[in-house]
């Protein structure tokens, strides 16, 4: 990484949170992913009675091993240790595609990619920069997003049941290995569809194929087909980085300038 | 030396349309080469293979003995590109995009500040250094993005179509820019249609119409390619019997001669034949009438050639 580059990823990144549509959505999503949805998770668990709830038999329905405990600890164990490692996920797809598509194809739509090509940078160093301004930021939302929603979850279990349910190492899975991997894996797909996307919107869609999976865990948690766990996370975060390497390696061969201009 | 060789250069873009056609040419360091033709000639095109932006589909190209397609980065390092497409950021304040693209060029804060106060204020910018591009009307964005290209000192030039919105103040003020550059020993290679402005400020010229090379050299050659009469405007008491003219008002008329030898005789004429002379001066064919000319000359020949 030089200077030259180290400029790049800091004006990319100023455009992203000067871009008030682009950042409007990085902001929303996390906020909503990691504050509104737990939130009301933990409230409906917490205030709903055991008798007019059906988390018996939902806990019947998974397939966890029998715990023992308050049932409502139970729940919100799941809810933040298998429910939202998943749905959490969505936040570096989406800040990092959006931070993707706005340094390939926004820079393209606004005439500003043909004068950075007459730079001196190289067409791999160029690329290198741009990937690196979106995994930061994709990064540096996650994290956040995180501290951010463990701050509110904490204070809102401590608040309604008196007690606190500290994160499982699903999380540590999901913030050093899945979360890095996605994020690189959805600005691959960003950046591999740029050449053929005119709009910032056109590129950002070709990411959206990566919350199909995710779905799928949501849906297979709550009918009981799959359970989250770490084992499963590993295994998920391992093929991902695999892949992730695998389009970053071939990304920038692929690429020419007048590929780019086109 | 030669700072920019084009040899058969041919550029056929995918769906087959041929934009350059067989194109060789040689610009000297120094000189302001004016890359002269109407819209969707090829020049942009020229400028886009000459800085590594488009491969060649046939032929070569070097600048300053680089290869634009092989070393493009070091071919970016010592030339400044201005063309219509290549904008700067509307979040970021003039002084901001300038010191931006200094940094890429590997210029270090101090000396990118410097320098890009230095080109702001010759190109009248100084008041809106503080301002975002955003504000900014199309001749000040067009003068910034002179001063991007101009940044780093670059040993070639290539602007294409510099002056086009800007007022006639600042097109000058660009046009001095221009002379004076050269004159330190930049080249300029420089892409217009308005071939008047061409002529101010080019000390050589390539003609190019639908992506072929009409001519190229300095203004004596492409005339003497067209024709080497001259007009003398007059406005005498009378003409001479046996002369030839065209009247063009009271008392004014036109005389076209092969040299300039012949103007004092035409004087001595009408003098002799007891007349006065209030005026005269001699037109010689502008860069217009000569582009228009090889137009012609060139379409002749390929009817001809069809036939």
């Amino acid at each position: 990484m030089n200077k030259r580059q180290l400029a790049l990823i800091k004006k990319d990144i100023r455009s992203i949170t000067s871009n008030k549509q682009a950042f409007m959505v990085i902001l929303i999503v996390p906020l909503a992913l990691t504050i509104v949805l737990p939130s009301i998770l933990v409230i409906v668990t917490a205030l709903v009675p055991d008798s007019a709830s059906d988390f018996q038999a939902l806990l019947d329905m998974l397939p966890i091993t029998a715990q023992e405990g308050d049932q409502v600890q139970i729940i919100l164990g799941l809810v933040l240790n298998k429910i939202m490692p998943v749905f959490f996920l969505l936040i570096p797809i989406m800040a990092s595609s959006v931070m993707a598509a706005s340094s390939f194809v926004g820079e393209k739509e606004k005439n500003t990619l043909e004068t950075l090509l007459y730079s001196p940078l190289s067409l791999k160093q160029l690329f290198q920069a741009k990937i690196l301004a979106g995994f930061s930021v994709g990064m540096i939302v996650s994290f956040i997003s995180f501290v951010a929603m463990m701050i509110v979850l904490q204070i809102e279990m401590l608040i309604l049941t008196g007690a606190v349910i500290l994160p499982d190492i699903s999380w540590l899975i999901i913030m050093l290995l899945i979360a890095p991997s996605i994020s690189l894996v959805s600005i691959g797909i960003t950046v591999r569809g740029s050449a053929k996307s005119q709009t910032m919107e056109e590129a950002q869609q070709r990411a959206v194929f990566l919350v199909f999976p995710i779905i799928g865990l949501v849906v297979g948690q709550f009918t009981g087909i799959i359970l989250v766990n770490s084992w499963l996370l590993l295994g998920i975060g391992m093929v991902l980085a695999l892949i992730a390497a695998l389009i970053i390696k071939n990304i920038v061969g692929k690429f020419t300038y007048e590929k780019l201009l086109k | 030396m030669i700072a920019v060789l084009i040899e058969n250069l041919s550029k056929i873009y995918t769906g087959g349309n041929k934009a350059v056609n067989d194109i060789s040419l040689a610009v000297n360091q120094g000189e302001v080469f004016g890359f002269l033709g109407p819209n969707g000639a090829g020049k942009t095109t020229t400028i886009k293979l000459l800085c590594g932006m488009l491969t060649p589909s046939n032929g070569s190209c070097r600048v300053f003995d680089l290869d634009p397609a092989q070393n493009p980065e070091k071919l970016h390092q010592l030339s400044g590109v201005m063309t219509e497409h290549a904008q700067m950021y509307d979040h970021l304040t003039g002084l901001d995009n300038l010191i931006f693209f200094g940094t890429l060029f590997g210029m270090n804060m101090s000396e990118c500040k410097k320098r890009a106060n230095a080109l702001l204020n010759r190109l009248n910018l100084t008041y809106a250094g503080q301002r975002r591009l955003s504000t900014y009307s199309t001749g000040m964005r067009q003068r910034l993005s002179l001063a991007r290209a101009m940044l780093h000192s670059p040993k070639i030039l290539f602007l294409d179509e510099p002056t086009s919105g800007l007022d006639p103040e600042s097109a000058q003020n660009v046009n001095t820019l221009i002379q004076e550059l050269a004159a330190s020993g930049t080249t300029i290679f420089l892409c217009t249609h308005q071939l008047r402005y061409a002529q101010e400020i080019c000390t050589t010229y390539g003609l190019i119409s639908e992506g072929s090379l009409l001519a190229t050299g300095n203004i004596e050659k492409l005339r003497s390619m067209v024709s080497s009469k001259l007009t003398v405007r007059l406005k005498a008491s009378l003409i001479p019997n046996g002369m030839v003219y065209e009247k063009t008002g009271e008392d004014t008329y036109n005389i076209t001669v092969s040299s300039e030898d012949e103007i004092p005789l035409i004087i001595k004429g009408i003098v002799g034949a007891g007349g006065d002379v209030y005026h005269v001066s001699a037109d010689q064919i502008p860069l217009e009438e000569i582009y228009f000319s090889l137009i012609d000359m060139n379409n002749g020949k390929m009817e001809r050639e069809n036939l």
